[in-house]
């Protein structure tokens, strides 16, 4: 590259004349180029970077307004997250299926009946307005903290009901220990009843009647039978199950007695399950799937695997089409409460149990899904994924269980 | 190996080819130094197709609408929001105009978005367009009245008849659809556009046979009625194909060409592509061989004035014996509207 211009010599005698001089040398075309390719990608990831503070500024901007309660509207994002898949972002409900917040008497008398509906749930007919609705709604008590339940009773109201009384958790704090024993309201009669709000006309609520627990069920239910473990060992004895065992309380009695099928044949592989119901004749499959589809018990689920609650809830409410895998609730419903025999609940599920089932799938271990389907999804999904849509179910409210005539039966097992 | 040589001249200036090999080995480096930064650029900058993060969907040829999380702010998001809540849940936002169990996403699956579910990106920039349906110019709000006319059986609804023009429903569904179809092209054909075709089969189709498929495929959703499920709360989850709750004769779903397209690009969800040609036709022609809502174009005309004016031609049973019962007579007009108050 450079020209050697210095004259010829004899190495043994040194340049007594030596001149200092320059070469001609450009700066090496690598060097530059290194030089130019580091500046622009130090100028790129400056730039990349800035965005990301300037998100995590809003974020922080964000954080700081909740914690000190200046946030625009406290109880909003949260209403977002958990009421609307059913009330909907404008509150205006679903037709003929879950009543509108938005002009409902329910919602006018302000944000302690707000809170104490949030807390206990409703499970039974109901009127707001002209309409008539079945009325099947979750206590969010295992849900929310006394300042999530305060925040969003209060944002509720002011948003629908026309009142500023902003609730406080210490309010909510002793309403909860309040109504902490008295289970779900029956119908809006029932909170009609109980609060002695003024409520319009509401429909009556038929207590129905169901049939007691018979002492050779509640005995394999509760002692086991022949030297084999009793359910209540494994799945607790109001079957709100832990870990990796499953909750039963509150699926239907239809996808118990298959499940039971299902692992005496093999499409479901579980040792312990295995032992338990080769002894089972079908009607004990029954009796014991309709006394665990009549139960209501608050959920003891949390989200325990740290999978990324906002995947998990993306997946559950949206999907993932790119994968062609469609949301959860798009087949067990909207809010995870299940639908009929062939898509049970999957809200208040103990994590590990639906992370370990979606692995099961995947691995080909469970294989008594309808059309494969539970198989294709759960192979879709990567271990990451299964765990955070998991999570996110188990942080879901517990599905107000069966119907009007189940809800007798609550007081057998306990 | 040369380090020998180079130990028996030390004297010497140095040898041109010492120079040479650390010349060379300093441009090796420099030069990988400047491919893996500018790979790392263009790595994190995502423009590698198919090698994005974990975050990101994977690219599908298909035209990539954007993201509910990219809604705009201020009274334009606004109105994108309301026009997909009425997308999302019809009966409730369009509640007067909707006299079935149906919403827009029912078929427009993926929020409006998914390929051959006729995705509203696709649908933005066809209109206006000339439709032989009604013989006219048809704008986008003409459109979406057609199918609230249809799809939706606005003839049995409250108000009993689709949104009248100007209505802030079509407003705010052109809203979502605009939006939808951000950096879309205009006035073309896009890929993945509309249901997608079935290419005829030797066999023709035939509701026996689509029977069969229906049992196997369809009736673990839809119930073995075709009757659709609800939740607990009475919400539909998987919506009816046929009966009063289902579009009505004069819906373009009602044609059995339509239906085997939309059938074998989308159905069963999650697993689309596992029907073959044969059983899309056949449980498509099963689906619609039972009796839905009257043509809503019917009115005083008979069921056969009503077919040789509308329906001539078209792969459908209406105006056609079907296991001896005439289809197209339509189910009985409900008591009273549907969504009226008790």
């Amino acid at each position: 590259m450079t020209a050697d211009r210095r004259p010829e010599q004899d190495p043994r005698h040194p340049d007594e004349h030596f001149e200092p001089y320059e070469l001609d040398a450009s700066i090496p075309w690598p060097l530059l180029g290194i030089s130019i390719a580091l500046g622009v990608w130090g100028a790129a990831t400056l730039f990349d970077t800035r965005r990301h503070e300037e998100r995590a500024q809003v974020e922080r901007v964000e954080d700081t307004q909740l914690a000190t309660g200046q946030a625009v509207e406290p109880g909003h994002a949260l209403f977002e997250a958990s009421c609307a898949t059913c009330h909907q972002p404008d509150g205006l409900g679903i037709r003929g299926a879950v009543p509108p917040l938005a002009g409902s008497p329910f919602v006018r008398n302000g944000p302690e009946l707000v809170a104490n509906i949030m807390l206990r749930g409703i499970d039974g007919p109901i009127r707001v307005n002209d309409s008539l609705y079945d009325g099947h709604m979750p206590s969010f008590a295992s849900v929310f903290t006394d300042v999530e339940v305060a925040e969003l009773a209060s944002y509720v109201t002011s948003r629908w009901g026309e009142s500023n009384r902003a609730l406080e958790a210490a309010e909510v704090a002793e309403l909860r220990g309040r109504v902490a024993d008295l289970g779900s309201f029956r119908g809006g009669a029932g909170v009609a009843e109980d609060t002695g709000f003024a409520l319009d006309e509401q429909p009556t609520f038929a207590s129905g009647t169901s049939q007691p627990v018979s002492p050779e069920i509640s005995a394999l239910i509760f002692e086991g039978r022949g030297g084999q473990w009793s359910c209540a060992s494994c799945h607790g004895d109001l079957g709100q199950g832990r870990e990796n065992t499953p909750r039963l309380a509150g699926l239907p009695t239809d996808y118990i007695v298959k499940q039971l099928g299902d692992f005496a044949a093999g499409r479901r592989i579980n040792e312990s399950m295995a032992v338990v119901v080769a002894e089972l004749s079908n009607e004990e499959k029954r009796a014991l799937g309709v006394y665990y589809a009549g139960l209501r018990v608050p959920s003891n689920a949390r989200p325990d695997l740290g999978g990324d609650l906002e995947r998990g809830e993306q997946l559950a409410r949206e999907g993932d089409w790119s994968l062609t895998v469609p949301s959860c609730f798009s087949c067990h419903g909207p809010s995870g409460f299940g639908v009929a025999t062939e898509f049970p609940p999957l809200a208040a599920q103990h994590a590990p149990y639906t992370a370990s089932q979606l692995a099961a799938w995947a691995g080909g271990q469970r294989t008594n899904s309808s059309l494969d389907l539970m198989e294709h999804i759960s192979s879709a999904l990567s271990a990451a994924d299964r765990r955070a849509v998991a999570d996110y179910l188990a942080s879901l409210p517990p599905v107000p269980a069966g119907s009007g005539d189940m809800l007798a039966e609550q007081g057998e097992g306990q | 190996m040369s380090s020998e040589t180079e130990q028996d001249v030390p004297a010497k200036p140095a040898s041109p080819r010492k120079g040479r090999l650390v010349k060379s080995l300093i441009f090796a480096g420099g030069g990988t130094l400047i491919i893996a930064a500018l790979g790392a650029l263009l790595y994190e900058s995502g423009l590698i197709p198919g090698l994005q993060r974990g975050d990101q969907t994977v690219a599908s040829g298909y035209f990539q609408p954007p993201s509910n999380d990219e809604m705009p702010d201020g009274a334009f998001g606004d109105s994108v929001r309301r026009g997909q809540a009425i997308f999302m849940n019809t009966a409730t936002n369009a509640s007067q105009h909707v006299g079935n169990g149906l919403s827009c996403a029912n078929c427009h699956l993926g929020e409006g978005r998914q390929p051959y579910s006729a995705p509203m990106w696709a649908a933005w920039g066809r209109y206006p367009q000339y439709r032989a349906k009604n013989d006219q110019i048809n704008t986008m709000e003409d459109r979406v009245m057609g199918c609230f006319t249809f799809s939706m059986n606005a003839q049995h609804s409250v108000s009993g008849e689709p949104p009248p023009h100007g209505d802030d429903i079509y407003r705010d569904l052109q809203s979502y659809f605009y939006w939808l179809a951000s950096g879309a092209p205009n006035n073309t054909q896009m890929e993945g556009g509309g249901f997608g075709t079935v290419p005829k089969t030797e066999l023709g189709y035939s509701p026996e046979r689509g029977q069969e498929v229906f049992a196997a495929n369809c009736a673990v959703c839809h119930a073995g009625d075709g009757q659709g499920q609800k939740d607990i709360n009475g919400r539909y989850v998987f919506p009816p194909l046929w009966g009063p709750g289902s579009y009505n004769w004069g819906a373009g779903m009602a044609r059995i060409n339509t239906a085997a397209a939309f059938i074998q690009n989308n159905m069963p969800l999650s697993r689309p592509g596992t029907l073959t040609d044969q059983e899309a036709w056949d449980v498509a022609a099963y689906i619609n061989s039972f009796e839905r809502p009257k043509d809503a174009r019917q009115g005083d005309m008979t069921v056969e004035e009503t077919r040789r004016l509308f329906h001539d031609g078209d792969d459908i049973y209406y105006g056609q014996e079907v296991n001896g019962v005439l289809l197209g007579v339509g189910t009985p007009d409900p008591v009273r509207p549907v969504g009226a108050p008790e």
